[in-house]
């Protein structure tokens, strides 16, 4: 980051950094949610509505921007959008709670039911992130980064199919998985065209073939091929987000052609700037559960410096963060990320 | 002591071979198997293989053979899940292959249990398991239940997306001791935390013992929700439980 660009906008910030270009200081980015209980009292858009309707969905996503000092808009809070328009069972919880898709009643045991049903992106469900998406860029024009979300054929794999069968198919027929993903994999793209036509500057792209279940050799042998054929049909910068411990596969990510992932705190901002190099920037990784929920700003100060220092390109939490979360630790990020380039308390 | 060419498996002396490399794990399994009858030997090599017809197979050849159904659990069933709880615990298998070996115990144990309900052996104690309120993932807390269920305990599965008051509601229903959550997603392990304050708001804090884990999970964060012990994986879990309820 020698050469500093005189100043730049929140948008033109967080492009440059995907496309690995200089920047005037590190963009604060957050590919997942950064929703709060407080954020939703404070602009009245409560979950679970809004996941559900596109003015409170925009409304509540703002917030990033204007309450938090992002520079980035995610609409997207939950995971499960594209699957309630594939027909999965879905519990929408209430305010303080994610809705999640009922994963033991899968809708799908074969490749041949797997199928792109007609009204995938104008399904309520999937339509109203289009059309959120539609409203920001709106209110906001190019001033800020509008990121969708698209989840890729992995995850769509735990639920349709549920985790247990997906998983146990996956080691039993690897042939039928792999035909499984590649059906999988339209849905990914069909959707996140949807989203970039409606205006996305990025997607994030969760596809959660983490440490915490499967091994690196997994993501080579069935998820790093269909990345790079996505990272090429999918013409806007994309964020792949895989949870958890990922060094081990780390090496496979960075040959995939995405322009950034989204890393876990389980692993450490120097050992996997190692690893990448500059073939893929990565975003993250302020701890969730124990940084941002528990502790307060001066530890959350700490870990933004250690990705500033390790030389990470956009910095912001690891993952979608709990709803109980403080405002104040989160506005902490963007402090510590503007001292940290004005070389304060250094 | 014993030698691992005492051990007259091949496949079991290949696994501890390659996998188990801690000394103290490596002694304690060979002695453990040195002892064990070579057809029990077969069983808990079916079992890391993740070949479930054959554990199914096998075990009931076991029984037919006059071997106690405790013997088979015990020294076939349980000792092969030892040995794929440590490659599990180190990184060698990831969860689709635990997940075969598990199914592999499963159809063990599904000719084991009758027997043994039938016997009334005594259980070592009673859990309360359930993965917290808004996380629908079970397979951490279902291998968890098995490795419990095989130690010896009873366990009652509350499954998945389970409030507080369900969880007091067993515990004083099933009149146990200790209550194991599980959440798999950094979203919903505060409920883990939401769970222990009803416990002390209903003044049922101290009656009992709380163990915590899932993928996310820390013993720092274990600790500062103030549960009583954590568990990294489902080896562990039973160790936990059996620590907590002797203290």
């Amino acid at each position: 980051m020698s050469e500093h660009p005189p100043s730049m906008n929140s948008r033109e910030r967080v492009l440059a950094a995907l496309n690995r270009q200089p920047v005037d200081r590190t963009p604060l980015c957050n590919p997942t949610s950064v929703a709060t209980v407080e954020l939703m009292d404070l602009v009245d858009a409560p979950f679970p509505d809004a996941n559900r309707k596109p003015e409170l969905m925009a409304r509540l996503a703002a917030t990033g921007y204007t309450e938090l000092g992002f520079d980035t808009i995610m609409p997207v809070f939950s995971i499960i959008q594209e699957s309630a328009a594939l027909g999965c069972k879905i519990q929408w919880e209430q305010k303080d709670n994610w809705p999640t898709v009922r994963m033991n009643e899968p809708i799908w045991t074969s490749p041949d039911d797997i199928n792109v049903p007609a009204d995938l992106c104008t399904h309520p469900d999937t339509r109203c992130v289009t059309d959120a998406i539609k409203i920001l860029r709106k209110e906001y024009g190019d001033e800020v980064a509008v990121i969708g979300k698209t989840m890729g054929p992995w995850s769509l794999g735990y639920h349709c199919f549920g985790v247990e069968p997906f998983l146990l198919m996956s080691l039993d027929d690897p042939g039928k998985t792999k035909l499984c993903l590649d059906r999988m994999k339209e849905i990914t793209v069909e959707y996140g065209l949807a989203q970039i036509e409606a205006g996305a500057d990025a997607l994030t792209l969760p596809d959660h073939a983490t440490g915490d279940l499967v091994s690196g050799e997994y993501y080579e042998r069935y998820l790093r091929d269909l990345h790079i054929e996505m990272a090429e049909r999918l013409p806007v910068p994309i964020i792949l987000h895989i949870c958890g411990r990922t060094v081990d596969r780390m090496e496979y990510i960075a040959q995939t052609g995405m322009a950034a992932f989204h890393f876990d705190s389980k692993n450490t901002p120097m050992e996997s700037m190692e690893i990448v190099k500059e073939r893929i920037a990565l975003v993250g990784n302020i701890n969730n559960p124990e940084t941002l929920f528990s502790k307060g700003p001066e530890v959350v100060r700490e870990e933004v410096y250690r990705n500033l220092d390790a030389g990470v390109q956009l910095v912001g939490p690891e993952c979608a963060i709990p709803l109980q979360t403080s405002i104040e630790n989160l506005k902490e990020i963007p402090r510590a990320v503007r001292d940290w380039h004005a070389g304060y308390d250094r | 002591m014993a030698e691992i060419g005492d051990i007259a498996n091949e496949f079991i002396r290949d696994e501890i071979d390659e996998f188990l490399e801690k000394e103290n794990e490596r002694n304690h399994i060979v002695e453990l198997f040195a002892q064990t009858r070579p057809l029990l030997q077969d069983i808990a090599a079916a079992l890391i293989d993740g070949a479930h017809e054959e554990v199914d197979q096998l075990t009931q050849q076991a029984l037919s053979e006059g071997i106690e159904a405790l013997e088979i659990m015990d020294d076939g069933l349980i000792a092969g899940m030892g040995i794929v709880g440590i490659k599990f615990r180190d990184n060698f298998i990831f969860v689709p292959e635990v997940l075969a070996c598990a199914r592999a115990m499963k159809a063990g144990m599904a000719h084991i249990e009758p027997i043994l309900s039938d016997s009334g052996v005594e259980p070592i104690g009673t859990v309360v398991m359930g993965t917290v309120k808004g996380d629908l993932h079970d397979i951490g807390k279902n291998l968890c239940i098995m490795m419990l269920r095989g130690a010896g305990f009873v366990v009652h599965d509350l499954g998945v997306d389970t409030s507080e008051d369900e969880f007091i509601e067993a515990i004083e229903e099933h009149g146990a001791k200790l209550l194991g959550m599980s959440a798999l997603l950094t979203t919903t392990m505060p409920n883990m935390g939401k769970t222990i304050e009803a416990f002390i708001d209903e003044d049922l804090r101290d009656d009992i013992k709380i163990m915590v884990g899932g993928a996310p999970v820390t013993p720092e964060f274990a600790e500062d929700m103030g549960a009583d012990g954590y568990g990294k994986d489902a080896l562990s879990c039973v160790e936990l439980a059996k620590e907590l309820l002797s203290e």
